[in-house]
């Protein structure tokens, strides 16, 4: 794998796709104010009367489309920002601190946290648990490098090795190092934003009359402002994703931990679309996009937030690999002293 | 009169570049300085790890009195090269000696844990695993560090021989910082095995 190679190529993209995003949030504005003219004009030709624009017809449509856009993003957003409020989600989730004093496993994963930390010289994250989630998974949150949570499944913390918890533990401090869980949040906000464009268009169009198609031309334009920028988000996800796969690889100088995590991330999904193993749990649609493996992903397609895993080790690895079974490791599983470990 | 203000409008453009440069460079000294530290802490961290080790071993190993020893004097070693070290930062020898001494604490450690594999009680004992842990991680945490220090070093040296800012690097003094060689015999390298 040429680590800085990829990582490159995934930064360059994700710029020209922020970009995008920024033209598609511009161009939602004007194509709301196309519309509406559109309309006026139309009822213009097919009235008797002589109506003539509206007084400041494009500042009062491209200004309320924008308050829309950038209130819901700021509402989203703010939400986020207050302090602790990342803590106060993943509380809601069912999160909890580690406790490295009671269970082996959390001991272990605090030290790789910090191991990792030292390879990526940045400040050690809080590190929390959600101890009800047996697929292998991890996410990483919070606004603020300096505030930041990794947040570990009991499934990883049972089903990995060491080297590569470590693997997933350094791609999720990627994610905070390189600011992705702010961009994903502004992005996300931005979307929010856009659906409120939408939501604005249902109300004018229900107050009946002529209101039904002026708020018609409105839900339209804020629907295709809406879709444009889901899928623009969920592509510098899947961007910021290969971007921390090879972050994972530089920091820890080893593919196969990483791989082994993406490998026997596979096999729990294999397990999962034979119906073998549970169903989802109810918050993960909510953070798909901070997750380190999404269900979504084998869907592929434009609304994706992680590449197909396959795609991901076939990166890592120069070729495709196959799915590693999963073994509960030993090491981890045992109490770290004579308190049971808790889960 | 005009020429004049050309000259001090480049000299004084020049001279913002150069403490722009300098500063730079600066910064990028510090870091390395900084990651240097943290291989220090990572050191005494390991230093600090080994009479407890020693401890509980000693509890299960009473006929491997021998391999313990080894550990406890190449401790003794380590601490007294990193106390040098730490007195004289700049003394190559100094440094040479640090990490000769730690490379044997690393390897009698490691002699010390696969002896310890064919005790199934010390295995067992969970504050043993959990000094095990903390031995993998502290190895780990000495290797990232070094791994950081270099990087550092790295970045600086680019930094510093970069031209037109070459100049500045060449004129202030700001040598090439040294890398950390990977160590050179086989057993060196690997990190004491640990298997609880």
């Amino acid at each position: 794998m040429r680590i800085f190679e990829h990582q490159d190529a995934a930064r360059s993209r994700t710029l020209r796709l922020v970009l995008l995003f920024i033209l598609a949030v511009a161009a939602t504005a004007a194509a709301v104010h196309a519309a509406l003219w559109l309309c006026w004009q139309l009822l213009d030709a097919l009235l008797p009367l002589e109506l003539g624009l509206p007084h400041r017809f494009l500042a009062v449509n491209i200004g309320v489309t924008l308050l829309l856009v950038l209130g819901g993003w700021w509402i989203e957003t703010s939400n986020l920002a207050l302090p602790g409020g990342t803590e106060r989600l993943l509380r809601r989730i069912g999160a909890r601190e580690a406790r490295p004093g009671s269970s082996a496993a959390e001991q272990r994963l605090c030290n790789i946290v910090e191991e990792v930390c030292i390879a990526a010289h940045m400040p050690c994250p809080e590190v929390m648990v959600l101890p009800r989630v047996q697929a292998i998974n991890a996410l990483a949150a919070g606004l603020d490098p300096a505030a930041s949570v990794v947040v570990v499944t009991q499934g990883a913390l049972d089903w990995l090795t060491r080297d590569e918890l470590q693997g997933l533990v350094a791609h999720e401090c990627s994610h905070i190092h390189e600011g992705d869980t702010r961009l994903n949040t502004q992005l996300a906000g931005m979307v929010t934003g856009l659906e409120l464009v939408w939501r604005f268009g249902d109300q004018v169009r229900e107050r009946g009359g002529l209101a039904v198609l002026f708020g018609s031309a409105i839900m339209a334009m804020g629907s295709f402002g809406w879709w444009a920028g889901r899928a623009l988000q969920a592509a510098v996800a899947r961007q910021r994703e290969l971007l921390a796969d090879a972050r994972a690889v530089q920091w820890t100088r080893s593919r196969d931990g990483l791989g082994g995590v993406l490998r026997k991330a596979l096999t729990q999904q294999q397990q999962s679309a034979a119906g073998a193993a549970g169903t989802d749990p109810a918050w993960k649609p909510v953070l798909q996009h901070l997750l380190l493996v999404s269900g979504a992903a084998e869907r592929g397609g434009w609304l994706a937030a992680h590449p197909p895993l396959a795609l991901r080790i076939q990166r890592l690895y120069g070729r495709a690999m196959p799915a590693l079974p999963l073994q509960a490791d030993g090491a981890a599983t045992q109490p770290a002293d004579l308190t049971p470990a808790t889960a | 009169m005009a020429t004049t203000w050309w000259v001090l409008a480049a000299l004084g453009v020049a001279l913002v570049w150069a403490v722009w440069v300098f500063n730079g460079l600066v910064q990028r000294r510090n870091r390395i300085a900084n990651a240097f530290g943290q291989i220090d802490v990572q050191l005494k961290r390991r230093h600090d790890l080994v009479p407890n080790l020693v401890e509980v071993a000693k509890r299960y190993l009473a006929h491997e009195a021998a391999t313990l020893e080894a550990v406890t004097r190449a401790r003794g070693a380590a601490v007294s090269a990193a106390g040098s070290v730490r007195q004289q930062p700049a003394d190559a020898q100094a440094l040479a000696q640090l990490a000769v001494a730690e490379a044997a604490l690393a390897g009698s450690l490691g002699r010390l844990m696969v002896v310890a594999e064919a005790y199934p009680e010390l295995k067992a004992d969970a504050t043993m695993r959990s000094l095990g842990e903390e031995l993998t991680s502290t190895e780990n945490r000495i290797g990232f560090a070094r791994q950081a220090y270099n990087d550092e070093a790295l970045a600086y040296n680019d930094a510093a021989a970069r031209f037109p800012d070459l100049v500045v690097a060449r004129l202030l003094g700001f040598l090439p910082a040294t890398m950390l060689q990977a160590t050179q015999s086989e057993a060196e390298r690997q990190a004491p095995r640990v298997a609880f």
